[in-house]
């Protein structure tokens, strides 16, 4: 059985740096979202938790404030992409027909795990796997890509600007600045690893995002009078052989797995680059969201820093990326961020964006990259 | 003082104190790997294990400017990162050695044994490249 699958309601908690405990904010995602869908936890069929920190059976021990209702619960862990794993297994689980309504359910505090991991580091020999950081991986793409095609640290401070200030339109955003920040203020940033510096580096904190999904029928009765968001198309790969591979250090994988995954997203959906209102992508560090609109055949190889000069992917622009602030400035927790990519789509598609809404938005797609040898998207699409 | 690996699997360290990688050799795809691997990923058939080539062409890097990760100490301010091509095809990910400014797209690069740690009379000893 093969049934549509609609996103019926969002939920986030802030994206914060000094965050309260996980599970409170694990509580008021999920809640927010099943407010926003207008059910009861006992309406949910199916939970998928996703957190990469936290202790073993965290996920089941959090439900419980949701209430006892035999659901069946699973804990869903891909790195960065664990949200994003999460939803695809919650569209999964409707699309099967296995259930009415699932649930994904995402929570995680990447500070708390940073200094966990620094504790246990300090003192102890450390891992060959563990010298090269992943900032330093995304770095050397930077450095290659400047080297390739003449990219300027001007125009990844562009995009991150940018996305610092599609951040200032989000309540729930991490880093909100009260001025409009320049690419002067990010390139004196404190520098982080050549050329990228702090202010372009993913937003570290605390959060929680929750999507709940849902068939047709479920998703025209609690439509309550909004639009339909329909997901129109789910794809997940991993690494494939390429020249030149990398196989050791935290982040490895080629850039094209963007490209093969999107291409089987296209394929699959009848949508192409020209159709998307909007996307949001693994922007951790500036040169990533700069690859994938060549990757993504926003613009050919090559022709990414033109798309940054003239502003075709702020708000107002051709083809908006992370209307929501991205990684960069929205804030990257682990567990929550591909949900909370999904809470912006689908409040875009609805309509109810308010000051960050893309005009006539119809068709959202959404990406995110597990230590850079997962990549899961996903297609969404306005109805009515 | 004796040099020896912080970890096994990844180089080795000769008598004469030079330091080379191990990884794989998979003559069905005719492909070499680091670090060494269970089976081929491209055709599923069986690997050898293989000495890889000391010295290789710098594809990228990077200065990260935090010279600590875990008790290992590297640089000063911070310390260098790249991605050393070697002629048969692999492509190393790696610490360098060295100040931001002398690195160079495209120089040639030879494998180092790089100590991060003393324990007792030997040094521990992580690999990376510096210039050649």
């Amino acid at each position: 059985m093969i049934d549509d699958v609609y996103v019926i309601g969002v939920g986030m908690h802030e994206f914060q740096k000094m965050s309260p405990p996980v599970r409170d904010m694990a509580y008021v995602a999920g809640k927010a979202a099943l407010s926003d869908a207008g059910i009861k936890f006992k309406d949910v069929g199916a939970l998928y938790n996703g957190y990469i920190g936290g202790g073993m059976l965290e996920g089941i021990s959090y439900a419980k404030d949701f209430g006892l209702t035999n659901v069946p619960i699973t804990h869903v862990e891909n790195a960065s992409a664990t949200g994003s794993c999460c939803f695809r297994q919650a569209v999964k689980s409707v699309q099967s027909g296995d259930t009415e309504i699932a649930m994904a359910l995402g929570f995680d505090d990447m500070i708390k795990m940073g200094m966990g991991m620094m504790k246990a580091m300090m003192g102890e020999t450390p891992k060959i796997e563990q010298i090269v950081l992943p900032a330093a991986f995304f770095a050397m793409w930077a450095t290659r890509r400047m080297h390739e095609y003449g990219t300027t640290e001007e125009t990844f401070a562009k995009i991150a600007a940018k996305n610092w200030n599609h951040a200032r339109l989000n309540p729930y955003a991490q880093r909100r600045a009260d001025h409009e920040v320049t690419v002067e203020e990010v390139l004196a940033s404190k520098p982080v690893a050549y050329p990228h510096t702090s202010k372009m580096a993913c937003a570290a904190g605390g959060g929680a995002a929750c999507a709940i999904l849902g068939n047709k029928k479920m998703a025209e009765k609690y439509a309550n009078g909004r639009p339909l968001v329909k997901v129109t198309g789910s794809q997940s790969k991993s690494e494939h052989y390429t020249p030149g591979h990398v196989f050791l250090g935290a982040v490895v994988g080629p850039g094209d797995l963007t490209k093969v995954t999107t291409k089987a997203l296209y394929e699959k959906t009848g949508v192409g680059p020209k159709d998307l209102s909007f996307v949001h992508v693994h922007d951790a560090f500036p040169i990533e969201e700069l690859m994938y609109y060549e990757l993504m055949g926003i613009c050919e190889e090559g022709e990414g820093d033109r798309l940054v000069a003239e502003g075709a992917t702020s708000i107002g622009g051709r083809i908006p990326f992370s209307t929501d602030g991205g990684l960069t400035a929205r804030g990257h927790p682990g567990g929550p961020t591909g949900l909370a990519q999904v809470w912006d789509a689908t409040q875009q598609l609805r309509g109810e964006a308010g000051d960050r809404q893309v005009e006539g938005a119809n068709i959202g797609m959404i990406q995110m990259m597990g230590a850079g040898s997962i990549c899961i998207m996903h297609m969404l699409q306005r109805e009515g | 003082m004796k040099q020896k690996p912080i970890e096994e699997g990844y180089f080795k360290i000769k008598e004469d104190g030079t330091p080379v990688l191990i990884g794989s050799y998979s003559a069905a795809a005719d492909v070499h790997y680091f670090p060494i691997r269970k089976q081929c990923p491209i055709t599923e058939e069986p690997v050898e294990t293989v000495e890889l080539p000391v010295e290789g062409i710098l594809y990228s890097w990077t200065y990260v400017y935090m010279p600590m990760m875990g008790s290992a100490k590297m640089g000063t301010a911070g310390h260098g990162v790249g991605q050393i091509d070697l002629p048969n095809g692999v492509r190393v990910q790696a610490n360098i050695e060295g100040e931001k400014g002398d690195w160079t797209i495209g120089m040639k690069m030879k494998l180092q044994a790089l100590p991060i740690k003393t324990v007792g009379d030997t040094e521990l000893c992580t690999f990376g490249y510096a210039p050649a």
